[in-house]
């Protein structure tokens, strides 16, 4: 994997806004035959975007992942249902739609009112547009877990390897999902939450070895790590037992990451891209030394964000092993204003100079696709090339 | 004034999210359907909860969460100036007044724009037009003009502004705060609209200073600590197009903070703070002027606090004009530590690095930690309030570092 060698490289989570014929025909379920000419093009677009927004590390937008709306924030991992078998949709459990997975949420009990006006937002977005995340409301594992999405991946991997043989970057990623991640929906099929997680784990390998085989970074997407903790264990405080669950989850990821060469692996953690207060958020310090556990080169991490911001100072405390790369949010979904670049090379700065030079590509928190404006989201795509720009002439000055 | 003799004290920039009652007291009241003394008593018992509120959130310096200006509706970034075309006379409503261009400035050679035409908004367009785009009461739902000054800009609001003052010195008593602020336009923040009555922009915008001097006094008078709400300094620059050259828009500026000066003669500079910010609406921002170019404005206003935006991320690199630029002995800055600009709630952490960023440039005792802008209206009153119990736990963290 590529470094910041000689100046800082510029890379991004993943998301990219979808063009509207794209996105309606995911909504219009096209035929695979109908689709793959339009994504195709439209891969080969938006990697030449990348580019000419000094995007270094980049990547297919998702576009292989259906999104059926501009505002839509779970195609990141609502796409991977269709490629797993062993998941039935339960009326009884889409009833409790969201509210199934967020049981345990002490920010969700403290910010009832706001929550509630935003499911009600959110809600009425999804009957619109078939928002993705909705779409996974009720399902259940209820037999084996396998993996059918063997089409589905070369299709993703030849349309990126196709658009950057004709637009040249100095790397190539795509994302997949991650176990802890997959383990969120309910299951009735396995006895443990220990085997239905590293069942998961075995499925979802495939996919890692054919984005690996193709030739790109694989980057595991696993905000489910933190997230969870608010979901799951806040309610109780009780940081103890969330740390039982991620390292668990940690170990199930690093057996679907067996012979994957640690450098063509990054890993990214965010805290869920939604709007919220986010004030359950666990803190990094109580996770990082597992975040590192997981075999990757490459840690993508929010601290673009005003929840975690101060955060880049956990570096001073914890070493970065040799090596490896932090890959920090210098730019957020949360807010629709524009980052100054100014304040892109503070931030870039304050890191470099923890963990050094070489060991920072500058990134968003999260995919922009869905989450902002599509304006703003190349706004903001702008303003972290110029901020690395401005950074890089000071650090190599 | 108080100031942070001992430790970091804190304050905000003035709205606060109204009750669902009072919303539907001003609603009645805009629509005439109000009974004058239930009015009156409901938001007497407003302002006296969202004191006691700000208090036990540990805000030091208070106020009445702008309870006195009407907002009729959940999401509202106009109160801030709205209120005062009820409280003067010489302006009309432009439904029925055929669309003018504004005067050209007799100073310099450039005049103000509509909001359509703002050069953020232009670049933008298809975020601003985009009903989904997360503006809520924002942008595309704003009134496209501003009130129309049809005859003589004259004060009349006296017994509004009286009301507004003892319902909130009821309640600091009652609450047992000992400083409360009160925010009022600047003459050019609501003398920007069209003008049909006077010669000049210049001659527009000193009635307007004339006239809305008598709410400034009737604040200082009673005690409080008078702020001066004036987003149209910066805000400005983005409402020329094309984009004027800097030294054009400081002529076009220096009139208005004169009008400024001239409507606070005599008052007493110790009871006085300005608030600029850049626009409260959440676009991208992208043609904010830098604090850079108009600090020297700012700090030429008769008053001893300057309260600025610092906590969004077009301005938060901002702190940085402070170590360029000194700030006048006696005087204090009031930054941003907190934002509207952001559904997520900031670390405290993050609030006291924030603070002490600027205690270590201007000294501990010279900074008052604040918001942005107003938090009432522009987003979630739970976020808002969970914002300022974060500024307050923020100043205690960064107290607790520069006394220790």
């Amino acid at each position: 994997m590529k470094r910041s060698t000689h100046r800082i490289l510029t890379t991004h989570v993943g998301s990219l806004p979808r063009p509207d014929d794209l996105m309606a025909l995911y909504a219009a379920n096209a035929s695979d035959e109908k689709l793959q000419p339009r994504l195709r093009a439209a891969v080969g677009d938006i990697v030449r975007q990348q580019a000419e927004s000094g995007i270094d590390v980049v990547n297919d937008g998702e576009y292989g992942k259906a999104m059926r709306s501009s505002m839509d924030f779970g195609a990141w991992w609502s796409y991977v249902y269709p490629r797993l078998a062993g998941y039935e949709l339960s009326e009884e459990q889409a009833k409790k739609g969201r509210g199934a997975w967020t049981f345990g949420s002490k920010e969700r009990k403290e910010f009832a009112e706001f929550y509630a006006d935003e499911a009600s937002a959110a809600a009425s977005a999804a009957r619109q547009s078939g928002s993705s995340t909705a779409q996974l409301y009720g399902l259940t594992c209820t037999g084996p877990v396998k993996y059918v999405g063997h089409v589905a991946i070369k299709r993703d991997t030849e349309n990126l390897a196709a658009a950057v043989r004709i637009t040249r970057a100095e790397d190539t990623f795509m994302t997949a999902v991650s176990p802890a991640t997959l383990q969120i929906l309910p299951n009735v099929y396995y006895k443990s939450a220990e085997d239905y997680t590293w069942a998961l784990a075995e499925a979802i390998r495939e996919e890692y070895h054919a984005i690996v085989d193709a030739g790109f970074i694989l980057q595991i997407d696993d905000p489910a790590l933190v997230d969870i903790y608010d979901w799951w264990f806040s309610m109780n405080d009780d940081i103890a037992g969330y740390r039982k669950w991620a390292a668990f989850q940690v170990q199930a990821l690093n057996h679907a990451l067996e012979g994957i060469p640690e450098d063509r692996v990054r890993f990214h953690i965010c805290w869920g891209s939604w709007h919220g207060p986010h004030k359950g958020d666990v803190e990094l310090k109580d996770v990082v030394d597992l975040l590192l556990k997981v075999m990757a080169q490459g840690y993508s991490v929010e601290a673009g964000n005003v929840r975690h911001e101060h955060e880049w100072k956990i570096w001073q405390n914890t070493k970065l092993p040799d090596g490896k790369l932090v890959i920090p949010g210098v730019v957020s979904h949360a807010t629709n204003v524009l980052e100054h670049p100014e304040l892109v090379a503070d931030r870039i700065v304050r890191f470099a100079k923890v963990v050094g030079r070489e060991n920072v590509i500058a990134s968003t928190d999260c995919g922009l696709g869905g989450r902002v404006h599509p304006q703003i989201a190349w706004a903001k795509l702008g303003a972290l090339a110029e901020g690395a720009r401005l950074a890089t002439k000071q650090l190599w000055a | 004034m108080k100031r942070s003799d001992q430790r970091i004290i804190t304050t905000h920039v003035g709205s606060l999210s109204r009750p669902s009652e009072l919303l539907t007291l001003n609603a009645a009241r805009s629509s005439g359907t109000a009974d004058v003394t239930a009015y009156d008593k409901g938001l007497a018992a407003a302002v006296t909860e969202v004191v006691m509120k700000q208090h036990e959130v540990g805000i030091d310096i208070a106020n009445d969460g702008e309870f006195g200006k009407p907002m009729s509706a959940a999401y509202d970034y106009g109160a801030w100036w709205n209120y005062a075309f009820e409280r003067l006379e010489g302006f009309a409503s432009p439904e029925s007044i055929p669309e003018t261009e504004h005067k050209k400035s007799s100073v310099a050679d450039l005049s103000l724009t509509t909001f359509a035409r703002r050069r953020d908004w232009q670049q933008f367009s298809e975020f601003y037009h985009d009903p989904t785009s997360g503006l809520a009461g924002s942008a595309p739902a704003r009134r496209q003009r501003r009130p129309v000054c049809v005859g003589p800009v004259r004060y009349k609001g006296h017994a509004q502004t009286k009301a507004d003052i003892d319902h909130l010195k009821t309640a600091l008593a009652q609450a047992g705060i000992e400083e409360g602020f009160m925010t009022s336009v600047a003459p050019a923040s609501f003398a920007r609209g069209e003008d049909l009555h006077y010669k000049t922009e210049e001659d527009f915008v000193a009635a307007a200073a004339d006239a809305i001097r008598d709410e400034y006094k009737a604040i200082i008078d009673a005690g409080l600590v008078l702020q001066i709400d004036d987003p149209s300094l910066p805000d400005n620059w983005d409402m020329i197009y094309p984009e004027p050259s800097l030294e054009e828009f400081k002529k076009f500026s220096r009139v208005r903070i004169e009008a400024l000066n001239y409507a606070l003669r005599g008052l007493p500079e110790d009871r006085i703070r300005y608030h600029i910010c850049w626009g409260s609406w959440h676009g991208p921002h992208t043609t904010d002027i830098p604090l850079a170019d108009i600090i020297d404005l700012v700090l030429a206003v008769r008053a001893q606090a300057y309260s600025v935006e610092a906590a969004n991320v077009r301005h938060e690199h901002e702190w940085r004009v402070w170590q360029e630029t000194k700030l006048p002995e006696g005087k204090i800055v009031v930054p941003g530590v907190v934002s509207h600009a952001t559904n997520v709630v900031e670390h405290p952490r993050l609030v006291a690095d924030r603070i002490i960023r600027f205690a270590k440039i201007v000294g501990r005792e010279n900074v008052i930690a604040s918001t942005d802008c107003g938090l009432g209206g522009r987003i979630h009153p739970q976020i808002a309030w969970a914002k300022l119990a974060a500024l307050a736990e923020g100043a205690k963290l960064a107290s607790h570092e520069l006394w220790q």
